[in-house]
């Protein structure tokens, strides 16, 4: 299990898992040997909504850093989802067809998206946010986002 | 079949979230089932009713089996029920529906799209079936069905 920072704004609270970098709309990417496996930030999938359907791009699809990687259809909205790294799709999250509410349910252990072979991973971990960089920007987007309503 | 069974009437207690589309869809669905599909055999309840203690309604709800629609996992349609001494046959869940009916996109509020007029409809065949599970016709009654 990963430990997470956690922060409450207003009625809601955000975990955010320290063992894994974020690109800045809240896709992490965790290293696991030469693979990254991704998914969705805490924050990202609460602000996002329950969701309908996943669309993740299929095995072997070679992806730069930034393309879309996935499209997901939530009650509120369809986001579609950059990758935070370069590299070939080579899994997919088999349970995202039939329950994609994992997403909301366990965004960072059961709810993951797809493994990327990654092939520029030092390059592209430098483009994204570690844990606390990404805690910060994420509660502040939060405290923005619950100011406007 | 008992007289008992033919009195009961399954109580359909729709999400009553204004202003959201998958709260609509309940509504809507629950429009459809009790003026529609399923007339006398079913007893719209509104949720804000159960919410301001109507003594009546809480009355029909604790004695009758009761259906109920959710728009979102807040799940009040079905929290109110329980709450009120009611038994809830079966909870039906928007978004669940919708991953079965992937082809009816829902969007609008006050009016809704087509896909979620249609995935309404859809929802309330659902609980028609379930409401002649509940409580069966005699041999010969037949029911109104609308074509979709």
């Amino acid at each position: 299990m990963p430990e997470f920072l956690e922060t409450t704004v207003d009625k809601f609270t955000f975990k955010v898992a320290t063992d894994r970098f974020y690109n800045a709309e809240g896709v992490w990417a965790k290293t696991e040997g030469e693979r990254i496996r991704i998914g969705l930030s805490d924050f990202l999938q609460q602000r996002s909504g329950d969701v309908a359907f996943t669309e993740v791009k299929p095995d072997g699809t070679q992806v730069a850093f930034g393309d879309e990687i996935a499209i997901i259809e939530t009650i509120k909205v369809n986001i579609s989802l950059s990758s935070p790294a370069t590299g070939k799709v080579v899994e997919i999250n088999p349970i995202m067809e039939a329950a994609p509410e994992a997403i909301n349910q366990d965004p960072y252990e059961s709810g993951w998206l797809a493994v990327l072979e990654a092939s520029e991973w030092e390059a592209d971990r430098a483009r994204l946010l570690d844990a606390q960089t990404y805690f910060a920007k994420m509660r502040a987007e939060a405290a923005e986002q619950v100011g406007k309503r | 079949m008992t007289g008992e069974s033919r009195s009961r009437k399954v109580v359909i207690v729709p999400c009553s979230g204004i202003g959201k589309t998958y709260g609509s869809v309940s509504r809507e669905a629950a429009y459809v089932v009790t003026e529609d599909l399923r007339p006398a055999q079913t007893q719209l309840v509104a949720l804000s009713m159960l919410v301001l203690g109507d003594e009546t309604v809480r009355a029909c709800v604790a004695a009758n089996p009761a259906v109920t629609i959710d728009g979102c996992k807040l799940a009040c349609a079905t929290k109110m029920v329980l709450e009120s001494g009611g038994q809830v046959a079966q909870d039906f869940a928007v978004l669940d529906v919708y991953r079965r009916y992937k082809q009816f996109k829902p969007q609008g509020i006050a009016e809704l799209n087509e896909g979620g007029l249609r995935l309404a409809q859809a929802l309330a065949e659902e609980i028609a079936a379930l409401v002649d599970q509940i409580t069966p016709l005699p041999l010969g009654e037949v029911k109104g069905v609308k074509d979709g």
